[in-house]
């Protein structure tokens, strides 16, 4: 799916004030309601408001082995913190420790979505792409599964000949491009400040994501369970969008 | 580099837990049979008091939230050891033309060219027997610093278990 330019601005939405660096054009000029309204009930002060641990169990990830990562040869440096260990020179995941990066990943997706931001699915493994844009389909969301053209973030007003608004958040189920490079879009996501998750596999480099996820990004099914569950995060954060503009208006 | 999965001590854990896990159930038998001593007023004849034990049996086993270590441990790759030459089964899910995109239950599939013998019985969804030659085709190169990986297994495909094609004459593969 090629990324839509959004030229009007958003009507009449209850849009918390924050420093959003993402957008080219100042068009995020609503009048902000925070102060009038509950900062009891902040979501942003609870560790888990949207309840994503409920959403999976270290089982879950077992049976649909995202704890199987790459051979010894190809492991990158920074990826050592999450293994467990090698088994006959196969490297395999510490399911605990991406269990809690897969936690803090879903809760930060689900309150993206609570605030109405944009999210971007990206995938470069021919398998999986189908999955990956019906996923982002069924979300509301985007997906852009093709070939990167250099631009797309760094000169976004050029390449699409007019004002973009770019994702506020990209979730990279895939973060290499192929096997010998990472995606441009991770690096290019740093440049223009947008939070990344990815889920980074024993060959690739976790460095310039904000929320890595160290797990197998090869297997169908592992990729099947990631969608399902970024599905859901995002599901509750929508609903509780609407719940919450449906009180105030 | 890595050296191997410290197996001992998951061992020894996983024997302490079950260890545990029979002390635990054992203490529970015992209880049980306290209790339905001291029930002297319903005087429950054997069959009543054996059929109420029994039953106790079944109940006892909450969902026991096992940890990944204990997962690991029991897992069908550690039942493998070392994988070369393993006789797994698969399934096929995918085929293009002559390539059968088999399925075995680990991070890669495996690509085998369809057999000459039962060829037209190797559809989406048969189930195969394979051999494991090498789990992840994955090789250092002359002057890279990483390995070059083809995202594949390599299996020998041995013969079918089951297909989803009706075949008359159904004769096991050795």
């Amino acid at each position: 799916m090629i990324k839509r330019c959004i030229a009007q601005p958003v009507k009449n939405a209850m849009l918390f004030c924050r420093s959003n660096s993402v957008a080219s054009l100042p068009e995020l000029s609503e009048v902000t309601h925070e102060n009038t309204k509950a900062l009891s009930t902040n979501p942003l002060d609870h560790p888990d408001y949207f309840q994503v641990h409920n959403l999976f169990t270290v089982k879950d990830l077992f049976e649909s082995r995202v704890h199987y990562g790459h051979k010894e040869g190809s492991l990158n440096e920074n990826m050592k913190p999450y293994i467990f260990g090698s088994r006959q020179g196969h490297l395999i995941f510490d399911l605990d420790i991406t269990a809690n990066h897969l936690r803090a990943a879903l809760n930060f997706a689900a309150h993206i979505a609570y605030r109405g931001g944009i999210i971007c699915f990206f995938n470069r493994n021919a398998l999986n792409a189908h999955l990956v844009e019906r996923i982002a389909q069924e979300c509301g969301e985007y997906a852009h599964t093709r070939f990167w053209k250099g631009g797309i973030f760094t000169n976004a007003n050029h390449q699409f000949g007019a004002v973009t608004r770019l994702p506020d958040l990209c979730i990279f189920l895939n973060t290499q491009n192929n096997i010998l490079s990472q995606h441009t879009a991770v690096r290019d996501s740093a440049k223009m400040l947008i939070p990344t998750i990815g889920i980074v596999d024993s060959n690739c480099s976790p460095n310039l994501i904000t929320y890595p996820v160290p797990g197998n990004d090869d297997t169908p099914i592992a990729i099947e369970l990631y969608c399902k569950l970024f599905k859901a995060a995002i599901a509750r954060g929508k609903e509780a969008r609407m719940k919450f503009l449906q009180e105030n208006n | 580099m890595f050296g191997s999965v410290r197996m001992c001590s998951n061992i020894r854990r996983s024997i302490i837990f079950k260890n545990q896990r029979n002390l635990c159930s054992s203490m529970r038998l015992f209880n049980t049979d306290a209790t339905g001593v001291e029930d002297a007023s319903t005087k429950m004849g054997g069959f009543a008091k054996s059929y109420d034990k029994q039953s106790q049996l079944f109940k006892e086993e909450p969902e026991q939230k096992q940890t990944f270590e204990s997962l690991l441990r029991n897992s069908k790759l550690m039942d493998l050891g070392d994988p070369v030459d393993k006789i797994v089964t698969g399934k096929i899910f995918h085929v293009v033309e002559d390539d059968l995109y088999i399925d075995f239950g680990w991070k890669f599939h495996c690509v085998c060219t369809r057999p000459t013998t039962r060829g037209e019985e190797y559809v989406r969804g048969a189930r195969v027997r394979l051999q494991i030659k090498d789990l992840e085709l994955s090789q250092r190169f002359l002057g890279s610093t990483t390995d070059l990986t083809l995202l594949e297994a390599d299996c020998k495909l041995l013969g079918i278990i089951y297909s989803p094609v009706q075949s008359s004459v159904s004769e096991k593969s050795t």
